[in-house]
């Protein structure tokens, strides 16, 4: 549907739809009011001719079923303001004079109660419309016929004209409703405005983060929002950090060894030879680190990793890197399954573990995926050897920046130990005896965007 | 022994050269993707160093071509990305081994010798029962739709086990037996959950159970 797009502005929406809707109602509730006001305006003649029609027979009981006495000229009427006809045995009264060809036609007939009757070509003075109560009774053995009979145009006049005053303040009402409906959106908005004002400023610089006291419905957005600004300063602090230790650390030996070859008078002795080895280690030890490094992603709202998939895939290149030793996996994770963790995270910390129990089991090596409690659990056992006691608590945490460490001496345990960090997990490991070794990483399945 | 060392970098394929010839390889060398493939194809190799990031092409798509038309020598990838995933892909395309550079030239041979000696132990075979072929040196399964699944080491002598006679019953103690070197203690729910595992690979059907008596494999279905 157009009229819902997404893209369309709140308040449009809210507009066309309300205004419409406001509108139809008050017209309808105009059109049921005009017709409960034309059914109780004819109730309540109808009751009273009724009445009329009750109180006539009275007298005429009382006076004996003779009409004579009744011949009071036009004072029923004027008591009443009605026209009415009786027709006894050999009298007929009809009043006033010019209802009679109306009225006379009437008596004859042989309905009795409520009669509606319209005459489209009246003559003048005579009624167009009219609403009469019939009534036949006997008075000892005479005969009598009362009608008693009112002008319902005259009626409707007032009525309409009530109607139409209805109409006016109906009119009103709308645009009374207009106004509250502008109103309430333009207060609903506010919260919109100045979350806009509040970005534009944040693209100034003029504020770093967007005020988080704002209604409800938007705290979540601007939670994430400010998060989001949060990780990408920590990226930008972290990225800086890493180019300024990188450049320091591979300029000065780059130097060194540029300055040797350019001097071309000097020899190159085996000595400086392996001198000039090692600064180009020094080099390729430091990219190595801060590449590693600045691959993490850390927790990240939208990433996910299939461990099962990933581990499965891991575990069958170590098989063929290392021919003679068995990988397995046993798992309770389904297959489906999604861990919170970036792929490129979980894969380093699955290979890396991965590669090292490769490289001290003497067997077999296995992997166990779990889940319990809103935890990922994941143990690497192998039968190797493992390390001394003493070093145990130390492993991967010695305290050593990932830049100070030797590739091949702790490196992937260092960047598996800080990675594990930065998703607020924990790495241990525990030795049984010499012939099982067991990494354990644990990290929570925060839900973030809660 | 024959080795092609596909690199681009002149200068490190001059010095690689020089040292793997000094070990006792006759070195072809060539530069470009397009090249590595015709020699791969024609020309009898022992092996080859592979690099990944060449000047016309992918190292990983010249692998591909060359697993694709039987050139079976061992194959160790050179490059740059140290990463695991790119580790992954190369072995999956039908790399023996894999060493990031910059490497120990020392490494690199031990290496080259142990794929080899690896690669000499084989018999360029795959056994196939069924709709099921199972690569043995990979230790791959390979469906009758065309789709490739990588196996554990106990997945694979578990299949392999049950593709060797099949139609023949294997018990539960008969099959721990063959896998005995996995675990320490292996129960016979690890067997279970193996024989789930292969069952959602090669279909329920294909290996099936008798009940009191153990697992075996239907060729028939």
């Amino acid at each position: 549907m157009t009229l819902f797009e997404q893209s369309r502005s709140v308040r449009k929406t809210l507009l066309i739809l309300l205004l419409p809707a406001g509108i139809l109602l008050m017209g309808l509730a105009w059109l049921v009011h005009g017709l409960l006001l034309e059914r109780m305006s004819r109730t309540f003649v109808e009751s009273r001719l009724e009445d009329e029609v009750a109180f006539l027979a009275h007298q005429i009981r009382l006076s004996g079923a003779s009409l004579e006495t009744l011949q009071t000229g036009d004072y029923f009427e004027e008591v009443f303001h009605h026209a009415f006809a009786i027709q006894g045995p050999d009298h007929t009264l009809i009043s006033p004079q010019q209802w009679e060809p109306i009225l006379r036609p009437l008596l004859t007939i042989n309905q009795e109660g409520t009669l509606r009757k319209t005459y489209p070509n009246a003559a003048d003075g005579a009624p167009s419309d009219i609403l009469a109560v019939r009534k036949v009774f006997q008075v000892g053995d005479i005969a009598i016929v009362i009608i008693v009979s009112e002008d319902m145009a005259v009626l409707q006049d007032s009525q309409s004209e009530l109607h139409a005053w209805t109409g006016v303040v109906s009119m009103l009402l709308i645009l009374l409703l207009v106004a509250v409906i502008w109103i309430g959106i333009t207060l609903a908005m506010r919260p919109v405005i100045s979350l806009q004002t509040a970005l534009r400023k944040l693209q100034g610089g003029v504020i770093t983060r967007i005020d988080e006291r704002t209604p409800e419905e938007f705290q979540p957005l601007v939670r994430q929002l400010n998060q989001l600004l949060d990780t990408l300063d920590q990226r930008l602090e972290r990225s800086r950090d890493a180019l300024a230790n990188l450049s320091h650390s591979v300029k000065t030996p780059i130097a060194a060894v540029r300055q040797i070859l350019e001097d071309t008078e000097r020899p190159l002795p085996l000595a400086l030879r392996e001198e000039m080895a090692a600064r180009l280690n020094d080099i390729d030890r430091q990219l190595e680190a801060e590449m590693r490094r600045s691959r993490f992603a850390g927790p990240q709202v939208g990433k996910s990793a299939q461990p099962v998939k990933q581990a499965r895939d891991l575990l069958w290149m170590l098989g063929r890197l290392y021919p003679d030793k068995t990988f397995e996996l046993s798992t309770g994770v389904s297959e489906e399954r999604r861990w919170p963790v970036e792929e490129h995270d979980l894969n380093e910390i699955l290979g890396n573990l991965l590669d090292n129990a490769g490289k001290w089991s003497r067997r077999c090596i296995e992997l166990s995926l779990r889940e319990t409690r809103g935890q990922m659990r994941i143990v690497i056992s192998d039968d190797g050897p493992g390390v001394a006691e003493s070093a145990l608590g130390s492993l991967g945490t010695r305290g050593l920046r990932l830049d100070e460490q030797t590739p091949g001496h702790g490196l992937g345990l260092a960047i598996v130990s800080e990675i594990v960090q930065r998703y607020q997990g924990s790495l241990a490991f525990t030795q049984k005896d010499s012939q099982s070794f067991m990494a354990t990483v644990e990290v929570p399945i925060e839900r973030r965007s809660d | 022994m024959r080795l092609l060392l596909v690199e681009d970098d002149r200068l490190l394929a001059e010095g690689l050269s020089s040292q793997l010839e000094k070990a006792g390889f006759s070195v072809d060398v060539t530069g470009m993707a397009k090249e590595a493939i015709t020699l791969g194809e024609q020309e009898d190799y022992r092996v080859a160093v592979l690099d990944l990031g060449l000047p016309d092409g992918n190292g990983l798509d010249v692998l591909r071509r060359w697993r694709g038309n039987n050139a079976l020598f061992p194959v160790l990838i050179l490059t740059a990305r140290g990463d695991w995933h790119d580790k992954v892909s190369g072995l999956k395309a039908g790399a023996d081994d894999y060493l990031a550079k910059p490497f120990q030239t020392e490494e690199l041979i031990a290496r080259l010798h142990a794929i080899v000696r690896r690669s000499e132990g084989r018999v360029q075979s795959s056994l196939k029962v069924g709709k099921v072929e199972l690569d043995e040196n990979r230790q791959n399964l390979k469906l009758v739709d065309g789709s490739e699944h990588s196996l554990t080491g106990t997945e694979f002598r578990l299949l392999r086990c049950l593709m060797s006679r099949p139609g023949q019953v294997f018990s539960k103690e008969q099959l721990m037996e063959q896998l005995y070197n996995l675990n320490e203690s292996p129960n016979e729910n690890t067997i279970e959950a193996y024989i789930r595992r292969l069952r959602k690979l090669v279909g329920p059907d294909t290996i099936a159970t008798r009940r009191g008596q153990g697992y075996l494999f239907n060729d028939t279905v």
